[in-house]
């Protein structure tokens, strides 16, 4: 191969040549162990003794020139950014990496309204899903054969009498307040379980969040404050709040909050069933019969606790309009959130 | 329960729109769920909360409306309770309660010769406008005075009794009564009867017995108005699937002070709807209640509530309430609590009744001084990081009931169905049981999302599973990963499908390990689809393979499922997020490459544990870096590559080192496990 048709074949490589590693390819090529260059070296000695010398400069010289193409190719490879590197990338093709998964809508309502309150200064408490009857209802300050238990139709477990799945979160005060003394904050979330017919608004399992605050001096001023922080957090600053007075054994004075309908600003709409306003949770100062039970002195401390269904606030905050979707683990809807 | 706006004005003149009286009594904790105007009037559909019986009637709503608007009930209506026209007038009747525990008062009203019909167009209007089907005028009567007074009355037709001994007793063993719905009853000794010398008249506060029914024959009435044990009542109700109007108010508590005034009520109704005569009055036990004194300090009020309420204001909307107020001392009220008020027990009780009428709205918003405290690593915490590192290896959360159908763990290869936990009433097949296990509910959310025409589903959970123990339920936190599909990315030679195997699995756990600081993890193989995993070489859970059975019963074709569960607690206990820095190694590693098959039945696992001992104390880690079967390698064999990196912390090591213990580690490995070398890369 003669001298002038290498030279054009090494300007050949490096015209087109986009990246470090074709660059470092030429250079194997070339000047490797096993390269163009060592066997042309190599194959000096057997040519007549006159043409040695000439043949050894015009590899020498052509040897250095290619040296130098390649530091300056190297060079401007270095300065062109890497996306023109590869001249024929369209960047509107898909992006390669790992995709991510998602986590379950409820899953994201629990830890946004945790961290709410955690930042307020509430400890995440959890507590078992199968509780005694006394925790669910005779410590809540639920009498055993009272209509007031209408409200909480609970699962009961077969040879297992006094155990039940829990209707509410609210055993976990009782759980926390026998073996814990205040200042308490706590917040709970979980699963519940209720033997209610399935439809569009009612499953027999859902989320709740309990959330209790007890210390001397707690005030239903403080329930309003703290619920109002929470609700405009969660839905928005501009929402309005309805406190109506209600009735749960374990809370006196009870309380359940409104708020002003997301959809149609209080106007009425069929979500809020023309009412202009959501229920979306129940409260109240804790019962002093529950700091009875709990074995608190009587007239210390004071305490607020309320407790939401998370689907429901999830329902409300996504737009979803069956209960059921939640627990189908539809992809398509999963991928949503 | 339902009450007119024309119903109500008949007991005080209210000056408020139906529509701003809705609203009043929904703000006071009477909610208002729905308001439809009905021939003239206005129908109000109300919310009662348990706790509040005496709200069941025309009376306790109007009661309210007095202390929310700050009118006063007319008096006519009112006069009613003094029982000033109470012409008693002993009858021959005579009444034997059983236990008076089950029954503080019972009273018989007898009435005479009365013409059974049709009741005036003006009853049936308002009875049909809250819901009430019309029957006759004598239990219209009844029916009527329920409504307005709330209290359940009875009529029966007097000369069906056999007796005139009217007997409130329970029932014995197996005793039937037909009751007014046509429907045999059978009963026991925990439902209260009401009965003659004879025979049954009636479940007592629940519904009367078809034999004694008004017809339009009967001549002569027997009007029952009474006081049973609410427990009692509620639990014959439950008992019998049998809920009523009057079962509803018993089991809430009735007024006992209002039950002879109601008698006499439904008395002049009667009277007049029939032309018939009173005949004579009977009552046995106690139509007093002595009242409960409680004391309210004012200041409690306000430092529980939040407020500055004077105690001017305080008294003033106690008395508005209909409760007798006396002020004790400066800061000391003292309420009397009426018979119709058995719910006021606790000075909390009337703080909360001021607060409903001062307005909820009023008060103002604080916020409390929380009192920090010191941060610990929370589970909820743990489990929430968990998560999203899942979430970040591309798997989606589910959520799935906690309650399943034992047909479930059947197909998913759970058969030792002892130590289930059963669910005493279910509603459905599908709530028969708490689960043992995690994963079935994975496959069938696969399943379902493969019916989706999903190419490739991730997914995980974490959630409780239960376990019978004696006289108690173990409850487990478990975590559980199941994988199916085609991984698909894209790299720059395109898009690259690979079916997803048990590895994509183990490579899931073992980032969630990592990022745990959890050091010790192993995974072993006892059988060909099941891999067990162990944490700090305690059992932590299993990797599986579904076998083709338990795809086919989820109808699961063409694929392959893994997954996995996990103990949290395990990994809880094993979570080490203390970090400890560990010096950058100050000298350069020479890196050996190994390319070699090996026979498909050989673990890795011994390979790298010989390579290791062999390597040191030079070797510093071997890693698989490469493997591959195909064109190359003949079938039964895998080919691999095997990264030696060799580094000491004092020094840099020179090739003359490395090479002997590497070539030692070559022939260690052709000669111990028989590897064929394919090449040694030096780099």
């Amino acid at each position: 191969m003669d001298i002038n048709s290498i030279q054009a074949q090494i300007e050949d490589d490096l015209a087109n040549l986009v990246s470090a590693q074709a660059l470092e390819e030429v250079r194997v090529k070339y000047l490797g162990r096993k390269g163009l260059f060592a066997e042309l070296t190599s194959s000096i000695p057997g040519l007549p003794v006159e043409q040695r010398g000439v043949f050894g400069k015009e590899v020498n010289a052509l040897k250095n020139k290619l040296l130098k193409l390649l530091e300056e190719k190297e060079k401007t490879l270095k300065t062109q950014s890497n996306v023109l590197q590869e001249s024929n990338l369209d960047i509107g093709m898909p992006g390669i990496a790992q995709k991510l998964g998602h986590l379950h809508p409820i899953t994201q309502v629990i830890d946004e309204i945790c961290a709410i309150f955690n930042r307020m200064g509430f400890f995440v408490v959890q507590g078992p899903e199968v509780e005694t009857e006394y925790n669910n209802f005779t410590g809540l300050n639920i009498p055993l054969e009272h209509p007031s238990r209408d409200a909480f139709d609970t699962f009961y477990l077969k040879e297992y009498s006094k155990l039940l799945l829990r209707s509410h979160t609210s055993p976990v005060q009782v759980r926390v307040m026998k073996t814990q003394k205040p200042p308490l904050a706590i917040i709970v979330p979980g699963r519940v379980y209720r033997p209610d017919a399935v439809d569009a608004s009612h499953l027999f399992m859902f989320h709740q969040i309990e959330g209790f605050l007890v210390d001397e001096n707690i005030r239903f001023s403080d329930l309003k404050g703290v619920l109002e922080l929470f609700a405009q957090s969660v839905f928005g600053p501009d929402i309005k709040m309805r406190f109506r007075p209600h009735f749960f054994p374990f809370t006196e004075p009870s309380v359940e909050v409104d708020i002003s309908c997301i959809i149609c600003k209080g106007k009425g709409c069929s979500v809020c069933g023309r009412k202009g306003w959501l229920e979306i949770l129940g409260a109240g100062m804790i019962h002093p019969n529950v700091f009875k039970q709990v074995g608190y002195a009587a007239n210390k401390y004071t305490g607020f606790a309320f407790g939401m269904g998370i689907e429901r606030i999830a329902m409300l905050k996504y737009g979803i309009n069956d209960i059921r979707l939640f627990f189908e683990n539809d992809l398509r809807f999963l991928k949503q959130f | 329960m339902k009450v007119t706006y024309n119903w109500l004005k008949d007991f005080l003149n209210i000056n408020l729109a139906p529509k701003a009286l809705s609203e009043k009594l929904t703000l006071a904790g009477l909610e208002v769920v729905s308001l439809a105007e009905i021939q003239g009037d206005f129908v109000f559909e109300i919310e009662i909360t348990s706790n509040r019986p005496d709200w069941l009637s025309v009376l306790g709503v109007a009661r309210e409306v007095a202390a929310i608007t700050g009118l006063k009930l007319k008096t006519n209506k009112m006069n009613l309770f003094d029982g000033g026209n109470l012409k008693r007038k002993d009858s021959s009747l005579k009444i034997k309660i059983e236990d008076k525990k089950d029954c503080l008062l019972y009273t018989a009203r007898i009435i005479k010769n009365v013409k059974v019909g049709s009741s005036p167009e003006w009853l049936k209007k308002r009875l049909e406008s809250i819901g009430c089907r019309s029957v006759n005028n004598v239990v219209d009567a009844t029916n009527y005075v329920l409504f307005e007074l709330g209290q359940p009355l009875h009529a029966f037709d007097l000369d069906k009794l056999s007796s005139n001994e009217i007997r409130v007793r329970r029932a014995k063993t197996d005793e039937k009564i037909i009751t007014l719905d046509g429907v045999t009853r059978l009963l026991s000794p925990e439902i209260l009867v009401i009965a003659d010398e004879h025979r049954l008249l009636a479940v007592a506060g629940i519904m009367g017995g078809k034999e004694t029914e008004v017809t339009l024959k009967t001549r002569n009435i027997l009007l029952e108005s009474a006081v049973f044990n609410p427990a009692l009542i509620r639990r014959a109700k439950q008992k019998l699937g049998l809920p009523s109007e009057s079962a509803y108010r018993f089991e809430r508590g009735v007024d006992l002070e209002a039950v002879k005034s109601a008698s006499l009520a439904a008395q002049e109704l009667i009277l007049k709807s029939t032309s018939g005569e009173p005949s004579g009055f009977s009552s046995l036990g106690s139509s007093k209640l002595i009242p409960l004194t409680i004391n309210l300090d004012v200041n409690y009020l306000n430092k529980l509530l939040g407020t500055a309420i004077p105690m001017p204001k305080v008294r003033q909307i106690l008395n508005s309430l209909g409760l007798p107020v006396k002020t004790k001392t400066k800061n000391i009220l003292t309420v009397k609590t009426p018979s119709f008020r058995q719910d006021l027990k606790l000075p909390v009780d009337l703080v909360e009744e001021v607060a409903r009428i001062y307005g909820y709205d009023k008060i103002p918003k604080t916020l409390p001084a929380v009192k920090p405290r010191r941060k610990v690593l929370d589970k909820q915490e743990i489990i929430s990081g968990i998560k999203n590192i899942l979430s970040g290896l591309g798997l989606s959360e589910v959520i799935t009931y906690s309650l399943v159908d034992r047909q479930l763990l059947h197909k998913s290869g759970i058969d030792t169905l002892t130590g289930l936990i059963e669910i005493l009433n279910p509603l459905s097949k599908e709530q028969e049981v708490l689960r043992p296990a995690l994963y079935p509910s994975l496959i069938r959310v696969l399943a379902y999302n493969l019916n989706q025409q999903q190419e490739r589903v991730g997914i995980f959970e974490m959630a409780n599973v239960f376990s019978g123990q004696i006289n108690t339920v173990r409850e487990d936190s478990l975590l559980s990963v199941a994988l199916c599909g085609n991984q698909a990315f894209f790299t720059r030679q395109g898009l690259v499908r690979d079916e997803i195997t048990l590895l994509h699995l183990k490579g899931i756990l073992e980032s969630l390990f990592n990022r745990l600081g959890i050091k010790d993890f192993d995974f072993s193989r006892p059988q060909d689809n099941r891999i067990n995993i162990a944490v700090n070489q305690q059992p932590a859970g299993f990797m599986l393979n579904l076998s083709p059975q338990i795809l086919e019963a989820f109808d699961i074709k063409n694929q392959r499922v893994v997954l996995a569960q996990v103990n949290l607690e395990m990994l809880l206990g094993s979570i080490s997020l203390g970090k400890k820095f560990l010096d950058i190694p100050k000298y350069p590693s020479i890196t050996r490459d190994i390319s070699l098959v090996i026979n498909e039945d050989l673990p890795v696992q011994e390979l790298l544990a010989a390579i290791k001992v062999k390597g040191a104390p030079l070797l510093d880690q071997v890693k698989i870096v490469d493997y591959y079967q195909g064109k190359q390698i003949p079938a039964g064999f895998k080919g691999l590559t095997i990264s030696c990196v060799y580094r000491l912390n004092n020094r840099t090591l020179t090739e003359e080192e490395v090479s002997p213990v590497h070539h030692d580690i070559c022939s260690l490995l052709e000669e111990r496990f028989g590897v064929k070398l394919r090449k040694a890369s030096e780099d």
